[in-house]
């Protein structure tokens, strides 16, 4: 056990080493989802070194945000998306600092500022503060019952308003807004529509999920989330909101105005890179880290969604897992594992949608397009090859072999001579593949 | 197959098969006015049970859903009245203005013996002309001449035990493996029990009857003359001859001799003249020379040719010279295609023939007939055969033409022009069981006629066999019978005490009493013992050869074995033989087209066509060519090729066949309209006839081939029948529907488009689209159910087919099943069988091969271990060939 206690020195107070000293004290901010992964990858490896401190500003430990979205549907509960309760910090001798907000770095001191005015002092700094729900531009977003989409507390406030809301009333034009038109906005959308809410989102782009599917692919989208009952105003924006202290309505760019009663907006996020940069860590789009995780200080590291690397930032946990592996790899067992940013796939967590994208989803004059449609189905398939190899899948409507193609787009494998049968999935062109040679039919 | 293993005797009934001339006779299983099966009668001389796959499939190939069931004005439903009394008063104002030569009747060997004789009485007797001709024209003209020169009337010596009982068989441009599959299995058997009999055949190609054969002697087209001239010569230089015989029983061999000797003197110039190795034209001329019992069977070979009737006593002319003839095992053998050609020689349905035997060369004949008809119009002089009737129509010379069960515009020569030809001329009328063939599309009359198991009347086989056809089911709507129709016609010219038949038996008494009037054995064709034939006894009718007469009342197996002919001093004639080449040589980029038919497949297809199982065995019209040759023109195997000739097109698949000889192709002639966009071989022949007997030269015609170009390929499956938009389609009747396999030079606009817009009311499609247009693939479904699939593609491998696919139209598809039809395989490791081998038991090939790389090292044991082969035997030679 650490011993630890409190020094007060030239009015600032300190934490102090217990007995055990000679420990190097790792400190994360941040408790969300690349802090909880980082956690078990450093056990896994030998953190007897460490002495590890997490502080996060969110009550709960570490729990799975990408189950927000069926929890607002229902489809689960909040203790089961709960991955690291108090006791799992307790159990394996790391310090778990909840309701805390880091509001500073002090890298000469080697410290950093807690919202209560405490300083925590760290040898080596990890940063894992993710990402905050980006604001749009609209007038008049402090009114009551507009959300994000984000935490948990998000999620409890939107299920007690769902909770109380009078299925029966027709007062207003929709019982909620939603604003944005990717996977959150979608997400959200559904698990409202599903609490019985009728729910209108209101989307800026032409087609939903406008940054994974190409128009062909988010039409059917929009057919099958109208039949589970949301309807959708694409091209729009909310201008401003109106009402006393309560919303009570919408108005949009092109003039149109809707009474609602609720309002999420999930048009994105925005990268926690303040607390970095304002450290004077190097970065733009988010904190700068190297292949290694490592900041422009040494002692710093950063994961997650504060992260830029290479000009990019991030929103799905798969880099980030691998961003978790290579910091674990080079503080425990100081091997350099660099960082690859491949690309990845993108799902949607409807019940009874299967959508899968990856790689280029726009045709271009570059591309061959592959493409199956099945309208009565609503599935629709699309393969862009450039040089005989997948740089491109966009599925609709059955999403099985997504892996598949995201295989051999990333393995960059020559399909020209199983185009035909691509798109029917792996059970066919692996057949034709063999049957090629071997068969005696007729070539017609 | 589900033959039944015993038929119940009170369901059955005995008839003949109608598709070919061998004449088995057939035991029918019958329920609720459906054939539900059919076996080889064990009573009949022609089959003794036997059946092929054709006749095994009697009963599947009846209900057409093309069926005719109303006569049909200008396309439209009428009544029978209306129907004929346009057609009767459109003659006669044609015959007041134009004469009676104005107005003519097609025929086809498929008609029966009582609706022959009626039709020939009606026109050359009371209407007053002799156009009246049939489609045998296009088969045996050339047999019939040949047989009256030699013989004085048209009679085959011998019958089918002769084949098995010689000791010698030369079959001459006959490939009975796939024309006469009884026949073929009868000689087949007999020499597997007999080794020792030698068959030689005679044919340009290897075709698969040379798999039983000793020899086999790839002679140079249209030299078969050449051949037995030089035979001829060879016999008399070897004293082979029989001199007795000649001088006791025939007149002018020494000019005949000496005519051939002119022109091949010897084996050196025979070998030469035919291009065939010496040795081997030796070794034939010896085994000729050496054996008493000597078959010689000839068909289409040598009768579909400018010089046929020649050909034909070139060999008689060997046969009469050694006196191999009316023995056991001994005759010249001629064998006719279609099920009753000998029935409509014997009512003399033909143009150049009167009546029974009795020909227009002599005036007492014509007087005759005059006076048993008691004819108020008889027709003097001879009509026009075939190829000038059409002509004639073509002219405007003949304004009105009925056309009975017969397909002119796929089978004549210049079908191209034949069409044209119906279309100008006044009136069509055509009476068929089927409404849409090519031919009732340009008809103004369409008449439903009843077909095989409705019919009711005799035919004669290839060896004077009489046997009864039987009518046991209702005919379906108004169809009536051929005979009625006819009969109601002449009444409607005003005709009617002398067509007032109340039964068939009727017609066949007067066709048997003619036949015997005045004959005192001056005509072969004699059945005057069945003249007062009971109406029981006819409709059990004991199948007989003629002449039947008080003389020989069970008929008479072989003909002239008292040395007595049917020629005015009772001996046969040898004729002088100038053998000719075909009247076309090709020239250097042409190459020359051998038109024929294929084991599964029956003239046109109208009814075998529909059949899945007979399509299996060879799907899609094709051209035999030498591998030489497909270098040559720049081909490629399995590629399309095109032949074309005044005009027109005929696209097959090519087929390396070193049974072919170079600058020779041969292409299958069962294609048409219906069957396939352009590809019907006899539009591409020349219309050359034998100077004698007007038969046209099919087998003989030089024409151009290229390779295709086709812009992209694929295939079509689909539920319904269409005709595609497409350059280049065949179709393949499959069991729920239809294949269609496609080509064209040009790519539609959208392939998506060109599919669905052929299928306007097929609403939901599913399609895989490549923007580099290397490939397409639809499917349409209605209520779930796979109605179409199409697959097309630039390259030529990816738009294959499998059999599984085929199947599962008309089924229900879940839509991750639909993933499965797009690719055409079930995409979980379903082995595809092939091409189909054995058609009766639908084994393919890939899986014969299998079992024979497994060990299966005889045709035995390939039927041991997959039944094939062991029910019509007809797919035997393929089985072997494979093995090899
Ligand atoms: C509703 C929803 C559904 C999603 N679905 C998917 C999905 O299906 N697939 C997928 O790959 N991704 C999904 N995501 C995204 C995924 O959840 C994020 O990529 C992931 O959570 C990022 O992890 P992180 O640790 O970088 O950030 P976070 O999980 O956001 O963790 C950051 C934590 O740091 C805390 N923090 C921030 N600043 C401070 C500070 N100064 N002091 C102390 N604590 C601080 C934050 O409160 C937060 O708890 C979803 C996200 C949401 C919101
Ligand atoms: S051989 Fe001819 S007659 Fe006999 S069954 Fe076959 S098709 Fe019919
Ligand atoms: S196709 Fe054969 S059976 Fe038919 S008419 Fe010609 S030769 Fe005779």
């Amino acid at each position: 056990m650490v011993q630890q206690g409190w020094l007060v020195w030239c009015g600032e107070r300190y934490e102090v080493a217990g007995v055990t000293g000679k420990k190097k004290k790792l400190l994360i901010v941040g408790n969300g989802m690349a802090a909880g992964r980082l956690l078990d990858e450093l056990i896994k490896r030998d953190v007897s070194g460490f002495e590890v401190t997490v502080i996060g500003d969110e009550r709960q430990g570490s729990y799975n945000r990408i189950m927000l979205s069926p929890v607002l549907a229902g489809e689960t509960d909040v203790p089961a998306i709960i991955g690291k309760p108090s006791s799992w910090y307790r159990d394996r001798g790391i310090r778990f600092v909840s309701g805390v907000q880091v509001k500073a770095v002090e890298r000469e001191r080697k410290c950093v500022l807690t919202s209560e005015g405490n300083r925590l002092r760290y040898d080596h700094l990890i940063l894992a503060v993710g990402s905050r729900p980006a604001k749009i531009p609209a007038e008049n977003q402090q009114l009551n019952n507009i959300y994000s989409f984000r935490t948990l507390r998000d999620v409890d406030r939107l299920l007690n308003v769902a909770r109380f809301h009078d299925r029966q009333s027709r007062k207003t034009d929709t019982d909620a807004l939603v604003i944005g038109g990717g996977l959150l906005g979608l997400e959200a959308a559904y698990g409202l529509a599903l609490k019985g809410l009728r729910v209108t989102l209101v989307h800026r782009s032409g087609w939903l999920l406008n940054r994974q599917l190409d128009k062909t692919a988010g039409g059917y989208l929009q057919r099958v989330l109208e039949e589970k009952n949301i309807r959708f105003i694409l091209n729009d924006e909310v201008a401003r909101f109106s009402g006393s202290h309560e919303l009570k309505s919408a108005e949009l760019k092109s003039g149109q105005s809707l009474s609602c009663k609720l309002c999420v907006i999930a048009t994105g996020i925005t990268p926690n890179k303040e607390l970095g940069l304002a450290a004077g860590l190097k970065g733009a789009r988010g904190v700068a880290v190297n292949p290694y995780m490592a900041t422009s200080d040494e002692d710093i590291s950063a994961i997650g969604e504060c992260v830029e690397f290479k000009g990019e930032t991030f929103g799905l946990v798969e880099p980030i897992w691998q961003q978790c592996i290579t910091l674990a790899e080079r503080l425990c067992n100081n091997i350099k594992l660099p960082f690859e940013n491949t690309p990845v796939p993108t799902k949607l967590k409807v019940s009874g949608v299967n959508l899968f994208s990856a790689g280029d989803f726009i045709t271009t004059d570059e591309h061959r397009e592959l493409v199956y449609r099945d309208d009565k189905a609503g599935i629709y398939r699309k393969l862009l090859l450039r040089d005989n190899r997948i740089v491109g899948a966009v599925l609709f409507g059955d999403a099985r072999d997504g892996q598949d193609y995201f295989t051999m787009l990333s393995e960059k494998k020559d399909v020209s001579k199983i185009a035909p049968f691509l798109l029917m999935g792996r059970a066919f062109y692996q057949d034709s593949d063999q049957q090629q040679d071997s068969d005696g039919a007729v070539a017609a | 197959m589900n033959m039944p293993e015993k038929l119940i005797a009170s369901d059955t009934v005995n008839t003949t098969c109608c598709y070919c001339g061998v004449g088995c006779g057939v035991t029918a299983a019958v329920a609720d006015n459906q054939v539900v099966a059919v076996a080889g009668n064990t009573d009949h001389p022609a089959n003794k049970g036997r059946l092929c796959i054709k006749g095994s499939s009697l009963h599947e190939t009846q209900s057409s859903p093309d069926r005719l069931l109303t006569p049909m004005l200008h396309g439209k439903a009428v009544s029978w009245d209306t129907a004929l009394d346009y057609g009767a008063s459109k003659f006669r104002e044609i015959i007041e203005q134009h004469g009676p030569d104005a107005v003519a009747f097609y025929l086809s060997g498929q008609l029966l013996t009582e609706d022959y004789y009626v039709a020939n009485k009606l026109m050359k007797g009371f209407i007053g002309t002799a156009n009246i001709d049939t489609n045998s024209r296009l088969c045996m003209a050339s047999a019939v001449v040949a047989h009256k020169r030699a013989f004085g009337s048209d009679a085959v010596p011998g019958c089918y035990e002769d084949l098995e009982q010689t000791d010698l068989l030369i079959l001459v441009g006959s490939n009975t493996a796939y024309a006469h599959p009884v026949v073929y299995q009868r000689i087949a058997k007999a020499k597997e029990e007999r080794p020792e009999m030698k068959i030689v055949v005679l044919d340009p190609r290897r075709t698969a009857t040379c798999e039983i054969a000793d020899i086999h002697l790839p002679l140079r087209p249209g030299s078969d003359a050449y051949f037995f001239n030089g035979l001829l010569s060879y016999l008399a230089d070897t004293n082979a001859l029989d001199r007795e015989f000649i001088a006791a029983h025939t007149n002018g061999f020494e000019e005949a001799l000496a005519v051939a000797q002119g022109q091949v003197p010897d084996v050196t110039a025979a070998a030469h003249l035919c291009q065939l190795d010496r040795n081997d034209v030796v070794r034939v001329y010896q085994l000729f020379a050496g054996n008493e019992k000597v078959v010689t069977v000839f068909s289409q070979g040598i009768n579909q040719s400018s010089s046929g009737v020649d050909k034909g006593n070139a060999l008689i002319n060997c046969h009469l010279a050694t006196g191999k003839i009316g023995k056991v095992g001994a005759a010249p053998f001629s064998i006719t295609g279609q099920p009753n050609a000998m029935g409509g020689r014997e009512v003399g349905g033909l143009a150049n023939q009167l009546a029974a035997h009795m020909g227009y060369d002599n005036s007492d004949d014509i007087n005759r007939v005059e006076s048993f008809w008691q004819a108020p119009n008889m027709a003097r002089k001879e009509g026009l055969k075939a190829v000038d009737m059409f002509r004639a129509i073509d002219e405007g010379k003949i304004k009105a033409v009925w056309i009975m069960a017969t397909n002119p515009a796929v089978t004549m020569p210049e079908a191209g022009r034949i069409r044209d030809a119906l279309q100008k001329c006044e009136l069509v009328m055509v009476s068929d069981c089927i409404g849409n063939t090519d031919t009732a599309k340009l008809a103004d009359v369409v008449l439903p006629a009843t077909t095989w198991s409705e019919k009711h009347g005799t035919v004669t086989n290839s060896e004077r066999c009489i046997s009864l056809q039987k009518g046991f089911l209702n005919a379906p709507g108004q169809a009536r019978h051929d005979w009625q129709i006819m009969c109601d016609f002449a009444a409607k010219l005003g005709f009617s005490e002398h067509f007032d038949y109340p039964h068939q038996v009727d017609i066949f008494r007067e066709h048997a009493a003619l036949s015997g009037l005045d004959n005192n054995h001056s005509r072969g064709f004699n059945i005057s013992a069945l003249a007062d034939i009971k109406r029981e006894d006819y409709e059990s009718f004991t199948p007989i050869r003629w002449p039947v007469t008080t003389g020989s009342p069970k008929g008479t197996d072989r003909l002239f074995g008292n040395g007595q002919f049917y020629t005015p001093d009772g001996r046969a004639r040898f004729i002088p033989i100038q053998a000719r080449l075909p009247v076309h040589e090709p020239t250097a980029e042409q190459v020359i087209l051998n038109t024929g038919r294929i084991r599964d497949q029956w003239h046109t297809m109208s009814r075998t066509g529909t059949a899945a199982k007979l399509l299996g065995h060879v799907d899609e019209p094709y051209i035999d060519i030498h591998p030489h040759d497909i270098e040559r023109f720049g081909l490629l195997e399995g590629d399309l090729a095109v032949l074309a000739n005044q005009g027109q097109r005929y696209f097959g698949r090519v087929k390396a066949a070193r049974s072919q000889r170079p600058g020779e192709v041969f292409v299958p002639m069962h294609w048409n309209g219906k069957y396939a966009a352009s590809s019907c071989a006899d539009a591409l022949v020349n219309a050359v006839v034998d100077p004698i007997c007007g038969q046209p030269e099919f087998k003989h015609s030089p024409v151009r081939i290229n390779p295709f170009k086709q812009a992209w390929n694929g295939f079509l499956v689909c539920a319904e029948d269409i005709q595609p938009h497409c350059e280049y389609w065949a179709k393949i009747t499959l069991d729920g529907g239809y294949k269609f396999r496609l080509a064209d030079g040009e790519f539609p606009a959208t392939w998506s488009d060109w599919i669905k817009n052929q299928f306007p009311l097929i609403g939901d499609w599913v399609d895989v689209h490549d923007s580099h247009d290397q490939f397409y693939r639809a499917a349409g479904f209605s209520d779930g159910r796979l109605q179409v699939v199409f697959s097309a593609a630039t390259d030529k491998v990816s738009a294959r087919e499998m059999r599984w696919l085929e199947q599962q139209l008309g089924e229900e598809i879940d839509s991750n099943t639909r993933f499965a039809i797009l690719a055409g395989i079930p995409g979980a490791g379903v082995e595809d069988v092939g091409a189909i081998v054995c058609s009766c038991y639908q084994v393919g090939q890939n899986t014969i091969a299998k079992a024979i790389k497994g060990g299966c090292t005889s045709v035995e044991a390939l039927g041991a271990k997959l039944k094939c082969g062991t029910n019509c035997g007809s797919c035997i030679p393929e089985l072997k060939a494979l093995m090899r």
